[in-house]
Parts: C-alpha cells; structure tokens; sequence
C-alpha cells in the first residue's frame, strides 16, 4: 500500500515537473474550443482544421516573433456548461489566446472568463451581437452579426416580390433572433407577412404547420434555426405538395440538411458568409487544405484560419505578448487575411463583413445568387 | 368550403400522428396494467427500432433490393426482433431484479435505463440527424378549391392501416389466446395468479415484448412519415405516449388507443388554428383537466391502485 502510494507521489510529481518544463520552453500556446462531439460537431471540424493549418503555416514561416504557436484543443460540446469548464482549463493550462467557441450560447459565457483573466477571444462562428455588446476590451470575432444577416435575407426577399412571407423559427436565441431581423426590416419594406410563428426545436411533425402554411397561401417561407428542423419541414412540405421558396441563416447551411430532406433541399436559399475559398487570391492556401485531404469550404475554416492569423499578426505588430497590448494592436491596425482586409471597431467587430445569399442544391453543393 | 378541408386535413394529421402515439402507448399502459410500474425507458425502445428499420432499409438498398414491399417488411421484421430483444433484455436487467421493492426503485432504474439506452446510441450511430429514405410517396388529392387541396397520402393509409391491423390482432391476443387470458389474470392479482401455476415470469417478459415490438413498428412508421431519426427521437415520443397512456387511463388498451388519438387530434388542431407554440401546454393541460376530473383517465378502471 504504502509502495505503490509512494510510486504514485513520485509519478505525479514528475508529471508536475514535466508539465512546468514544458511551460518553460518560450511557445505561445493558442486554445482552440469548440465542439468535437454532439449535434453540431461538424461545425467545430472547420474550425479546429482551419486553425491547424494556420498554426502549421505560421510556424513554417519562423513562428511569431522567433516563438512557435502551439494549438492545444478542447471540446465543449456546444454545452455552455461545458464551455465554462473548458475556459477555466485554458485558465489553468496558461493559454493566453483563444480561437473560438462556436455557438453563440457557449462563447457569451466564456468570454466573461476570458475577459476576467486577461485572454485575448477571438471567435470565428459566433454570431450573436450580444457577444460584443458588453463593452470587453479581449473579445473579437471573425465573423459577421446576426443584425447583418437578417438584413441581407429580408432584402432579397422583398427583392423577389412576394406577396405573402411567412416567418417560422425554432424560438431559441440564434433562430428568433435572425427571424425577428427578417419580420423587422421585411415590414420597413412593406412586404406583408402572412404568418410569424415558432416551432419547438427538436420536433419531427410539422404537418400542422405545413398545412398552415398552404392554407394561408404564402409564396415565401423563412425559417430561423437550424438543419435538423427546416430538413424536415422541406421534405414534409414537398410530400404535401407545399411548394413555396424557403429560405434560412448559416445555421441550415451544411449538407447534413440533404441527408434529411434529400431532393427537397433542391433550391432552398441560405445566406452565407462569401465562399472564401473561391477567391483568387486564396488559390495556394486551398491548395493545402486539399493536399491534407481536408475541406476548406466550410463557412468556418477560412474565418478560424484567419483568427489564427490575427493573434499572430497582432502579436508581431504590438511586439508584446500581453494580450492587452495585441488587442489594442487589433484595434488599431489593418491586416490582410484570407476573409478579406479586416479592420476592428472599438467593440471587437469587423467594420465589414458581408453575407451573401447561395441557393442550395440537393447534392450539398451551393451557387450563389444575384 | 376551405374551412371544412382545412378542418379534415388537420383532422387527418392529428388522427395519423395520434394513432402511432396509441402504438407506443399501448407498451406503457400494459406493463402498468401488470406490474404497476412506469416503463421510461420504452421511449427509447421505439428509438431503436426506428434505428433497426432505418439500418435493414439502408442495408437492402445498398444490396441492390428495389421491391418496395419486401423492403419494408424486412425492414419490420428487423426492427422488431431487435426491439423485442431490448424490450425483454431491459425487463430482466433493469426491472426484474428490484421487482417488489418500494415502487420508486424500479422507476429509478427505469429512468436509468432511458439514459444509458440513449446515450448509447449516441455513441453507437452518432449524434447527428439521419434521414430516412423516401420510399412511400404520393397520396390522394380531393377537394381542390382555389389554392387549398386536401391530400390523403399513401403514407398516411400505411400508418392508419397498420395501427388498425395492429390493434385488432392484440385485442384478439388478449382476448382469445392463452397467453392473453393469463396475462389478464396476472393483471388482475399477480400473486393468485402465480398460486395457479400462471409462470407470471413469462407473462410479465411477454408483456414487455408485445409492447417493444408496437413500439418498434411505430418507430418503422413514425420514422418514415417524419423523415429523420436521431438518439433523442424517443424522448419526446415517448413523453407524448405516456401522456396517452394516462389521459386514456393507465392500465388500459382501449384507453391508450383512445388517448393517442385524442393528444394528437387536439395537437394538430391547436397548431392548425392557434399556434403551433401552443401545441404542448394544450395537450398537457388537457391532460390535467382530465385527471382532474376523471383521476383515473377516460377509461380507466376506478379500483387499481396496486403495491
């Protein structure tokens, strides 16, 4: 008993003094959170594979003022619990920059974390306004608003000129939040909205609500929310002969979608940050992500590369590793990345940044529309 | 004129969902019949038979099998043989050995059971949405007046039938077999039952299987009209037959017909004519109101109250 407790403190111990040298070498070390596992885990493989790429180039090309980054990852299920306990982690692990989280719900708790213990945040996914609007000094993101993409959908929809819209949302933050925008500016317009309703999230019936729709007679649906429901009211719509145009946020852009409304899918239109992938400019960088065997068109790869990139940029152009000093860095430089020319507001948001409306295809694939 | 089609086309919606909630419902309301305990973890057990179904029709498929028929009843016949062996599986892992204890133990390890079951199909399939294949399509259109046509689709006779055939062969079972008759009698007082040489072990397994199989053909059923399956499919279908179960009154099997039609007649038509926002605290306060009045449920027998 009392060997093998011995053998035990002497193990600890030593992985103690192992952990401190590693401390000790000069790397910067970049977190990385978000979800490896659970409904939306194929959001968090574009954002851990952009980061990954990012942090391997950056420390091709001689790291970060004569320092390598490190990429240490963490999972936090989009669970803002989970969140919590990962951002105390990094706390602990002595992490100064962070890429991400993903959802909104899970980056809002974080950050107030983060902003408490001086680590800089940068999130490539989250798109809740919310997030920026507390006034903190380290959170920044590499992604568009909310309040801009509801805009840019009610736009092209009063575009179209529909005679009837109806607005369906899944009544949690993200979902009502984009379908409130919508209503909002499709009613500056003066487009008629037949029909402004949520569903529950999670639900698999909604031939009420298809047969709603039919009889109210509406040439356009938007939904705010996400794949697994709008999948299925397309596929439900299409069976009951429903066959209006439907539109949805980010959220419901990713082929999942087609696994659950299979030929339904055909047609539907998604506003999307641009695909920065097709952009020339981006040719090289593409180049590595396939060589690697990976999918650099995801909406997040390029936004978590780039975030990636602007920790080290900001790095070099403060020439200082205190994260206070590289976000004023952030606020006050311009710097090139492969989502454009970024500039930040004194909130932490990108001065612009545009969404653009795709439409859709049933096999996953997604052109834009003009 | 379109008031009266859209008040059949919902009416059809609410009878379709509601007659696969009798289906499940029927699994909870004779193991409460027999054991007095509530099954939670039957949810979870329509869940995996929609899995199972999903699984054989995907499999035959990629065999290169086309005649739809045969598909499904593979598909059925899977589903159900792997639901049932859950079903009893559960029944002696979980139930039969704190059988007889204080009546919240075996709703604890009912409870249990649900979790594990789930989650272990959240690690087995994954987490994400699948979508079923659409193999059953069209329908009948009648009635078009202007812009608002009422359908009656294929699917939709699938379910009715099937619930209809289901339903007529355990009420025949129940009635008319041996198994049946013993399964009333240990319904009535387990332990004479058993003095009169009834195997109540078997019975009670037999319960568990007849419910895990309606189970399994309406996870077949309900898969395919909605469109996809994912590990929590069972939770809030499961929640809603149980719902059933009670509103018809616990313990029975005409009652849970009943109260599946009855929850999914008025979900359908509070989404249809107030909001769909709506649909749950109508059905559950409904379900208050009715035990309010009727503690027992609509056709409940006064007497029970076992253990």
């Amino acid at each position: 008993m009392t060997t093998s407790l011995k053998k035990l403190v002497i193990a600890v111990s030593t992985s103690v003094a192992l952990m401190g040298a590693g401390q000790a070498t000069a790397d910067i070390k970049i977190g990385i959170a978000g979800p490896m596992t659970g409904p939306v885990a194929q959001y968090g493989d574009m954002q851990f594979s952009g980061a990954r790429m990012a942090i391997e180039q950056i420390n091709a090309n001689g790291g970060v003022m004569g320092e390598k980054l490190v990429g240490v990852e963490y999972d936090d299920v989009c669970d803002p619990k989970q969140a919590v306990t990962v951002a105390n982690r990094m706390v602990n692990d002595g992490v100064r920059y962070v890429i991400g989280h993903l959802c909104s719900s899970s980056t809002q708790p974080a950050s107030d974390i983060y902003e408490d213990e001086g680590i800089l945040m940068i999130t490539p996914a989250s798109t809740s306004p919310e997030i920026t609007e507390r006034g903190y000094e380290l959170v920044f993101r590499t992604i568009g608003l909310d309040s801009m993409q509801g805009p840019v959908a009610a736009n092209y929809i009063a575009s179209q000129n529909p005679k009837r819209v109806a607005i369906v949302h899944d009544k949690q933050q993200y979902g009502e939040g984009i379908a409130t925008a919508v209503r909002d500016t499709l009613k500056e317009k003066g487009v008629e909205i037949a029909m402004f309703e949520g569903v529950t999230a999670g639900a698999k019936d909604f031939s009420s609500l298809v047969t709603k729709l039919k009889q109210a007679n509406v040439d356009f649906v938007y939904f705010g929310g996400y794949h697994p429901e709008l999948g299925l009211i397309l596929r439900q719509a299409r069976q009951a002969d429903l066959d209006t145009k439907f539109m949805g946020p980010e959220g419901v852009g990713n082929k999942d979608i087609n696994t659950i409304a299979g030929e339904a899918a055909e047609g539907l239109l998604v506003t999307l940050p641009p695909s920065f992938d097709e952009k020339e400019e981006n040719k090289d960088l593409v180049k590595a992500f396939e060589d690697k065997g990976e999918d650099p068109s995801g909406p997040f790869v390029l936004t978590s590369y780039a975030a990636v990139q602007l920790v080290a940029d900001g790095i070099e152009a403060a020439q200082s590793k205190d994260p206070f000093d590289v976000a004023a860095a952030l606020r006050s430089g311009t710097f090139e990345t492969p989502i454009g020319t970024v500039e930040y507001d004194k909130a932490g948001d990108m001065k612009s940044f545009e969404f653009v409306v795709y439409e859709w295809h049933s096999d996953g694939s997604k052109t834009p529309v003009n | 004129m379109q008031d009266l089609l859209y008040f059949s086309q919902q009416l059809i919606n609410g009878l379709t969902i509601g007659s696969a909630y009798a289906l499940i419902a029927i699994g909870y309301t004779m193991v409460y019949g027999i054991i007095g305990m509530i099954n939670f973890a039957h949810g979870e057990i329509y869940m995996i038979g929609a899995y199972t179904a999903l699984i054989a029709i995907t499999g035959l498929t990629a065999l290169g099998l086309a005649w739809l028929p045969l598909i499904l009843i593979v598909a059925l016949v899977c589903a159900i043989i792997v639901s049932s062996t859950m079903g009893w599986a559960v029944e002696r892992v979980a139930y039969r050995p704190v059988r007889g204890r204080h009546r919240l133990i075996p709703l604890i390890s009912a409870i249990g059971m649900s979790i594990f079951l789930q989650n272990y199909v959240h690690l087995a399939q994954g987490s994400r949405n699948i979508g079923f294949p659409l193999l059953i399509e069209g329908g009948f259109k009648f009635g078009s007046d202007g812009h608002f046509e009422m359908s009656l689709s294929y699917m939709q006779i699938t379910i009715f039938v099937t619930t209809l055939i289901c339903m007529t062969v355990l009420s025949l079972f129940i009635s008319r077999s041996r198994t049946g008759r013993a399964c009333r009698a240990v319904s009535q007082d387990l332990g004479m039952a058993s003095l009169l040489g009834i195997d109540t072990n078997r019975i009670i397994s037999a319960t568990f299987i007849i419910g895990a199989a309606l189970a399994a053909v309406a996870g077949l059923l309900l898969g395919m009209y909605y469109g996809s399956v994912d590990p929590l499919f069972g939770f809030i279908a499961g929640l809603k037959a149980f719902t059933a179960a009670v509103l018809g009154g616990i313990g029975s099997i005409p009652g849970a017909m009943l109260g599946g039609l009855i929850l999914g007649v008025s979900e359908s038509m509070t989404s249809g004519y107030l909001s769909g926002e709506y649909k749950d605290v109508v059905s559950f306060g409904l379900l208050i109101l009715i035990l309010l009045f009727k503690p027992t449920g609509l056709l409940g027998k006064p007497e029970v109250e076992k253990i």
